[in-house]
This record gives C-alpha cells, structure tokens and sequence, in this order.
C-alpha cells in the first residue's frame, strides 16, 4: 500500500510536536524514520495508523482517506504486551479471542523466526527479558498477516546478533511477503541494511529524505550532525 | 470571591463528568450489540470475579448477621421486644444492608482492581495494541466486566442475605439463648417476596454502577503510574458515592 502525507500537524497542549510533515510511503518499499529522541516519530506513527487523530493535513492510503486498519499490523516500542495473557495467546491474539484453538505449530514457528525458543510458549510477559518481549511482540504484529507492517525500534535492546537477525526477518518479510514496512529506529546500520528510503524528522518537519543507500552521502547539514557518530566509527 | 470561583469550577467539572459518563452508558449499549461478541471471554471474566469475591461477600454475610442480631438485642430487649429480632436481622439484611454492604465491598475488591487494571492497560498502550489486532476493544475490557458485575451482583448479595442470616441465627441461639425452631420460623414467616426482590434489584443496579464508574475511570486515567492510582482511587469513591445515593432513591421507590 502507497501512503502519502500531506501538511500534518499535531499539538499536545502548547507541544507542537509534528509541524508540517509531508512525506511518502512507497508501496511494498521499507521505509525509515529517523530523528533525534522526542521528535515526534511514535506520534507519526500512530497518527498514520490512526490510533491518534492529527490536528491539520490529510493522510492518502492508495489515494483513498479512508482505510480498514485491519490491514496493518504495528509493533510498539514497549512491546505492549498483553500481560495477563501467555506468550502463546499474546501472539496468536487474533485466533485466541476468536475461541480457536489450533494455533501452536504456527505461534511455534512464529517464534522460531523472530529467534525466540518454544520454551517461552507458556510463559507470561512478566517471565521474560527486555529484549525477548520485543521479539514476542514482533511476532505478534507479524502473526495477522499485515499489508504494512509498522516497527517502533525493533531492534532497539538487542544484542549485535539478535538485531541482525531481526534485520535478516524484516528483509525477508518485506520481499517475500511483498508487506510495506515503515521503521523507527536509531540504528543507522540497520536502516541502511533494511531501508530503501529515509525521512528525517527534525523541529516537527522534514529535514531530510532520500534513498538509505545515499543517505551517509546527504548534504544536509542537520543530517549530517545526526550521523556524525556512525560516520566518525566507519572511518575509524 | 475566590471561594465562589472554586465552587462554580467544582460543579461544572461535576456536570462535565456527569455528562461524559452517561455518554460512556450509552456507547455500553450501543457496543453491546455490534460484533464480536467474545462469548467465552465473557464467561471466563464472570466465573473469575464470581470465584475471586466469594470469601469476603462470606465473611460480610456471617459478621453483619452476626453484628445485627447483638445490636438489636442491645435495643430491643429494653423494651421485652427480643421475638422481633429474627425479624429485624432478616429484613435489614435483605432490604437494606445486604445490598448495600455487598456493593461497597465488591466496589472496594472488584471495582479498584478492574480501575487500576484498565489504566494499567492504557498507560503501557496494551488499549492500542488492541485496536491493532483487529478487536473491538471495548467489548473485550468494557462489556465483559459490565456484564459479569451487573448479573454476579444479584447472586451475591442473595448469598449475603443466606449467610447472614445464618450468622443471626447463631448468635441469638448458642449467645442470647433464643430457641431455634422459633427463631427459624420468625426469619421465614416475616420475610416476603418483595423484601427479597428489593435488595436485589438495588445489587443489580449497584453492580451496574460499579462497574461502569471502574471501566470508566480505568480508560480515561491520566497517564503514568499516577494515572493509575488516582483511577483507582476515583473508582472506588465514586461508585461508593454513588452506591448510597442510589440506595436512598431506590429506597424510596420500594418503600
Ligand atoms: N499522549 C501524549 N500526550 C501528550 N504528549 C505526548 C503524547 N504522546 C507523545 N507526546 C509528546 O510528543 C513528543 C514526541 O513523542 P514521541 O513518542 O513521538 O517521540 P519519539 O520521536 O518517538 O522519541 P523516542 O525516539 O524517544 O521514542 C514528546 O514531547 C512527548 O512528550
Ligand atoms: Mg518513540
């Protein structure tokens, strides 16, 4: 799905967080979001996703303004797990509180694939670690099938190996599956693995924008500053 | 002046609330209806409360029985009155105490804990997370504890009014020495139908009050562990506020 935005904007009291935002999200593309801590990027999120309503501007899912969120999946940057519930029935959410049952094989392999053993299966969100949360709720959003796919951090709190991993899956889901993926993250090595474009957001507009490949190459001067540190240790 | 000021503040803040949760009644019945329903989800809810309440909806049955029928005797028996007391022990529990008791104590047990669990919920964007799984949130956290509460209400505070008056009856036999075939045949010959009826059609509506002020409270906190306190806490006061206005009304009615 093409998601293109158009002049939005939204305040929190005297916050104005997102000023003037316009952007477009290419179809079946992986697109990255990038900006310093608090610039508005989980806000931006959940506004396209519609959990929180803009202020001004118009978002176009395939040219239409209306769209069945259905479709999308989104994984939270505190995983947002339900902690009453098991591993098992957070991931397999949609067929648990359907009442169906067959669902282990798939959550099995749900976990398998985002590196996580079947140990887990019985346990609650409370059991288990930081990073292993992170995974379940990635396996959660995975698990409906989304036409996009919506990822705040995913690699935030892992170990060099596992967020390679969950950069090898999100690859992998987004040509296979032929999903729209849309990333937050402050993992420059992981945007320019797993992106195609890029929008950096700074002051509640964007800064920046192009294609992941270019992006250590931009000209921009705020970007620039943004990607001192992984550009200082690449030349090292 | 500024006393003034502070009231007028106060009472419209109580009208805008008034106002937003009639509006949250509304949506209850409006949801209701649409799909999915989540019929076990509902069950499972129902029997959780139903088991979790049982030990302390007991213990308020057995010591307000119990409390009832000293009391009365304290009173009563200045007057060589004593043969009304399985009367009395009866008809304030089921008319009056039972329901009442039973709402402030399930407000306390149940209503904090569905509160302080829905702005949990909230505040970790568990809520959110829901609306991203294709669910009808509220009919996932808001019907199955309005239902359970409203139609588990009625049964307890029926439990309450057995107990009770069980807790009367052991009292007036084995401490103030009444007889025990009288004292059963005085409880059974007084109480009627409607007595009955009234105590729980008050817990019905106590149910409903309670669990609708929690749901409320627990999806509109404010944010932060503070959020989830102060929910909690209105939740609570609230509904218990309400319980004994409502029970002067419904008092009223039935008179
Ligand atoms: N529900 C809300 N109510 C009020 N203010 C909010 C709310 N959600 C976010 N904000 C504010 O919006 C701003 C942007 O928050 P956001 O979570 O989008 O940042 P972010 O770019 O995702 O940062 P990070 O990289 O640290 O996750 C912050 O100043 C935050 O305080
Ligand atoms: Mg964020």
């Amino acid at each position: 799905m093409e998601i293109k935005i158009e002049k939005l904007s939204k305040k929190f009291g005297a916050n104005h967080v997102l000023k003037n935002i316009n952007l477009l999200i290419e179809k079946n593309k992986s697109t990255i979001i990038l900006g310093k801590s608090g610039c508005g990027k989980s806000v931006l999120l959940k506004i396209i996703y519609q959990l929180i309503k803009n202020d001004e501007g118009s978002i176009f899912y395939d040219k239409k303004k209306i769209v069945d969120i259905d479709k999308f999946g989104m994984l939270f940057q505190y995983g947002a797990l339900f902690d009453s519930l098991t591993v098992a029935e957070n991931i397999a959410f949609i067929d648990f509180i359907d009442g169906k049952k067959n669902y282990k094989n798939k959550v099995i392999n749900s976990l398998k694939e985002v590196g996580l053993s079947a140990d887990i299966y019985d346990k609650y969100p409370s059991e288990i670690s930081g990073g292993m949360k992170k995974r379940v709720a990635l396996a959660r959003a995975l698990f409906k099938n989304p036409k996009v796919i919506f990822l705040d951090e995913p690699t935030t709190g892992l170990d060099p190996i596992n967020s390679d991993m969950i950069n090898e899956l999100i690859i992998r889901i987004i040509k296979k599956k032929k999903m729209t993926a849309v990333t937050i993250t402050h993992d420059i090595q992981s945007a320019l693995k797993t992106g195609d474009n890029y929008f950096f957001l700074n002051n509640g507009v964007v800064e920046d924008s192009g294609k992941c490949n270019l992006m250590l190459k931009s000209k921009n001067k705020l970007m620039n500053e943004f990607l001192l540190g992984v550009k200082k240790l690449q030349n090292s | 002046m500024q006393f003034i000021e502070s009231i007028g503040a106060t009472t419209l803040n109580f009208i805008r609330v008034i106002g937003k949760i009639v509006l949250f009644i509304y949506l209850f019945f409006r949801f209701i209806f649409k799909p999915k329903f989540y019929f076990r989800h509902n069950l499972k809810y129902f029997i959780e409360i139903f088991i979790s309440s049982i030990p302390i909806i007991a213990l308020t049955g057995i010591f307000s029985g119990m409390v009832l029928a000293l009391q009365s005797y304290t009173g009563f028996s200045r007057f060589s009155a004593e043969s009304a007391i399985p009367n009395i022990v009866v008809l304030t529990l089921t008319r009056e105490l039972g329901p009442v008791l039973t709402g402030l104590m399930i407000s306390a047990r149940v209503g904090s804990a569905i509160a302080a669990e829905i702005a949990t919920m909230r505040v970790t964007e568990q809520i959110d997370a829901l609306k991203t799984l294709n669910t009808n949130y509220f009919n996932y956290l808001v019907t199955p504890r309005v239902l359970s509460l409203t139609l588990a209400m009625p049964i307890f505070v029926t439990i309450v009014d057995f107990i009770g008056v069980a807790g009367g009856y052991l009292v007036s036999v084995y401490r103030l020495g009444f007889n025990e075939n009288m004292y059963l045949i005085n409880t059974i010959d007084f109480i009627s139908f409607s007595d009955y009826l009234s105590g729980v059609i008050k817990a019905t509506v106590f149910g409903f009050i309670i669990s609708i002020i929690s749901c409320y409270n627990g999806l509109y906190s404010k944010k932060g562990a503070f959020g989830v306190g102060s929910a909690t806490t209105n939740a609570v006061v609230i509904s218990s506020i309400l319980i004994l206005i409502f029970n002067y009304f419904l008092t009223e009615v039935f008179f």
